[in-house]
């Protein structure tokens, strides 16, 4: 089991500062996920990792050896690409066996190995076949193949599920997640679905425009976003935000006052929050719920869109001020498109961001 | 195909059209086998006759017949065999630096081999006659094949083949340890198979028809090609006579391309279609 350390690096196309300083330690046996959105720079990263893109500045380390000048078949890593990036002209035997072949791997031993990946990802019958007689799902497995057999310190994994249908990602989802625990290697795996990221990561590593936002672990950054950006980036559907005004509030906790003159008493510490009286109060639906208009302490709105999904009910509620909120309701919610409702708050699960977008939590809840 | 019902009469105008082209195209090379099999004294008298006898094989024996015929194709075959290897071999390594790596003035050097394109080749030929002289050269196989080894075509060809292999897989064989030669050897090179077969085919068929450079160089006979051998049989340019020799000439001489065509066809169209790799 190795680490990877990232030390210092920069990326820059021309003038074009792409990856400023970004500073990583990843631990050894980790499934360490970057997520963001397209452009974020998260692919560039990992492509610097692998040896595929020159770092402008900085060093990568990889079990302490330092690689960052080295040509990508020499970092002991293995890449799985988002389009599979097979070896069309060669079986599947073949395109396992290639990069063995090129380091002089003994024959019995190349073909232990290939046999053995080949057992382990159910591609014994389709040894001898050719990429273009395989399907999407068969082919990503014979990608993920031809990294395993050759052993390496890490695993990259570039958005290897994107092109797979709904259903052969959710399984190949969980085969990546049974291939770490068996194998416990190192996994870095870039992607911009945040189911993706939840279910399989140690560790995520969310990052915008070229930096990180937040490190943390999956529920971690769910519970207790680190901006306003990580707020609105996990979950769906998205965490509702409102503007508010600060209003004192003698416990020690923030009270807010949202544009109808609805006042929230949140379970915000006022310590440590900035004086600034303009702040946005975040709020997940699922800490929403519905009630009738006329209880105290609600905001009062009507249902625009209703959304049943079976397990569960999304209301959209479009408030007096014309701010819009998303409630996840009980599967057996009676709520009508136009009804006249109040949205009650869990008060203890708001967060505030203030205008630079740092977010502030209610008092600590322990998260997995 | 499904058509739509709307479209049948546009669809047989078209079918018609492209039927009427194709018989236009390939009567007069019908015509020529036909003659190539007609005596020479019958063709003196008419030659608006194809099927009807009377029959003869004497003007493919007058070819056989020539001494030196086998000689000329033997040339013919070194020279296009030799020109088509070369030329797959230095177009796949050019196209390959043009496409995939990035040096100091490439763009510059593209625009020139282009350039080449519009260099008609009568505009060369008396300095390359004279360079040549100066090397003593003509009269050998090197000056038949070096000055159509700088094919601007097939480079181009091969740059935009190369361009559209998908750069991933270039990057997993990166990843699995293969040099940049190996890369190029085994990987890419494989999987231009079509875009070869095609540069090839054109390669080889010029080659194999090139008359006016063997024609330059060339001035002793046992260095003829195949071409230039069968027109030096010709001593009746007004062609009134020996016309069945003449077609019997233009047949044989036109063998191997077409046995050639008949076995890389499947390339050309694979190419031509716009097919690559995934």
């Amino acid at each position: 089991m190795t680490g990877i350390n990232l030390r210092g690096i920069d990326k820059r196309y021309g003038s074009v500062d792409v990856i400023n300083n970004f500073e990583l330690q990843i631990n050894p046996g980790e499934f360490l996920v970057f997520l963001g959105p397209s452009g974020c720079g998260k692919s560039t990263l990992m492509r610097m990792i692998a040896g595929l893109e020159e770092v402008s500045a900085g060093e990568i380390h990889v079990a302490g050896r330092d690689v960052t000048h080295l040509a990508p078949g020499a970092r002991d890593i293995a890449m799985v690409f988002q389009h599979y990036a097979l070896y069309p002209h060669m079986t599947v035997y073949d395109n396992m066996a290639f990069g063995l072949r090129n380091v002089g791997v003994p024959r019995d031993e190349i073909d232990r190995r290939v046999q053995e990946a080949a057992r382990m990802l159910e591609l014994v019958p389709l040894l001898e076949r050719k990429p273009v007689e395989m399907s999407g799902g068969q082919r990503q497995r014979v990608a993920i193949g031809r990294a395993v057999v050759k052993e390496p310190l890490a695993f990259l994994f570039d958005e290897p599920l994107s092109n797979l249908d709904a259903a052969l990602r959710g399984r190949t989802r969980i085969e990546l997640a049974r291939l770490h625990q068996r194998l416990k290697t190192t996994m870095i795996f870039v992607t911009h679905d945040q189911v993706e990221a939840m279910t399989l990561a140690t560790r995520i590593v969310v990052m915008n425009a070229g930096r990180i936002e937040q490190l943390g672990r999956p529920m971690e950054i769910y519970h207790r976003p680190a901006t306003r950006f990580v707020a609105g980036f996990i979950g769906s559907p998205a965490m509702n935000f409102l503007d508010v005004d600060r209003i004192e509030a003698p416990n020690g906790f923030v009270a807010v006052r949202l544009p109808d003159g609805t006042t929230v008493q949140t379970s915000v510490p006022a310590a440590g929050l900035p004086t600034q009286s303009k702040l946005t109060l975040g709020v997940r639906p699922e800490a929403l719920s519905i009630g009738a208009a006329e209880e105290s302490d609600v905001l009062v709105g009507n249902a625009e869109v209703v959304e049943r999904l079976g397990d569960q009910t999304f209301a959209h509620i479009a408030l007096r001020n014309g701010e819009l909120v998303i409630v996840q309701a009980g599967a057996d919610s009676t709520i009508s498109v136009g009804d006249l409702v109040g949205v009650r708050l869990d008060h203890s699960a708001v967060h505030l961001f203030d205008q630079s977008g740092i977010a502030y939590h209610a008092q600590a809840r322990s998260v997995a | 195909m499904h058509l739509k019902v709307g479209n049948k009469f546009g669809d047989r105008l078209i079918l018609a059209a492209v039927i009427a082209l194709a018989i236009a195209w390939i009567a007069p090379l019908v015509w020529v086998f036909a003659l190539s099999f007609k005596p020479d004294e019958f063709l003196a008298q008419r030659t608006d006759v194809m099927l009807s006898p009377p029959f003869t094989l004497k003007n493919y024996l007058n070819i056989l017949g020539t001494s030196q015929v086998f000689g000329w194709t033997i040339n013919s075959l070194i020279v296009a065999c030799t020109q088509t290897l070369a030329t797959l071999l230095l177009a796949s390594l050019a196209g390959y630096g043009f496409a995939r790596t990035e040096f100091r003035g490439k763009n510059v050097l593209f625009f020139i081999v282009l350039a080449g394109l519009a260099v008609p080749e009568q505009a060369i030929i008396v300095p390359l006659h004279a360079m040549f002289a100066d090397l003593q050269m003509h009269n050998t196989y090197s000056a038949l094949v070096l000055p159509r080894l700088a094919l601007p075509f097939g480079v181009f060809l091969m740059t935009q083949y190369f361009k559209a292999i998908p750069k991933d897989i270039e990057e997993a064989a990166m990843l699995d340890n293969a040099s940049r030669l190996k890369i190029f050897f085994r990987v890419i090179l494989p999987l231009s198979i079509p875009a070869q077969a095609t540069l090839g085919i054109f390669t080889f068929l010029n080659a194999w028809n090139d008359y006016l450079w063997p024609l330059v160089s060339a001035s002793n006979p046992e260095m003829y090609t195949l071409t230039l051998g069968l027109a030096s049989t010709q001593t009746n340019f007004a062609q009134s006579e020996g016309l069945g020799f003449l077609m019997a000439q233009a047949v044989f001489a036109s063998l191997p391309v077409f046995i050639v065509y008949l076995f890389f066809q499947k390339y050309i169209v694979a190419a031509v279609s716009g097919k690559t790799v995934r």
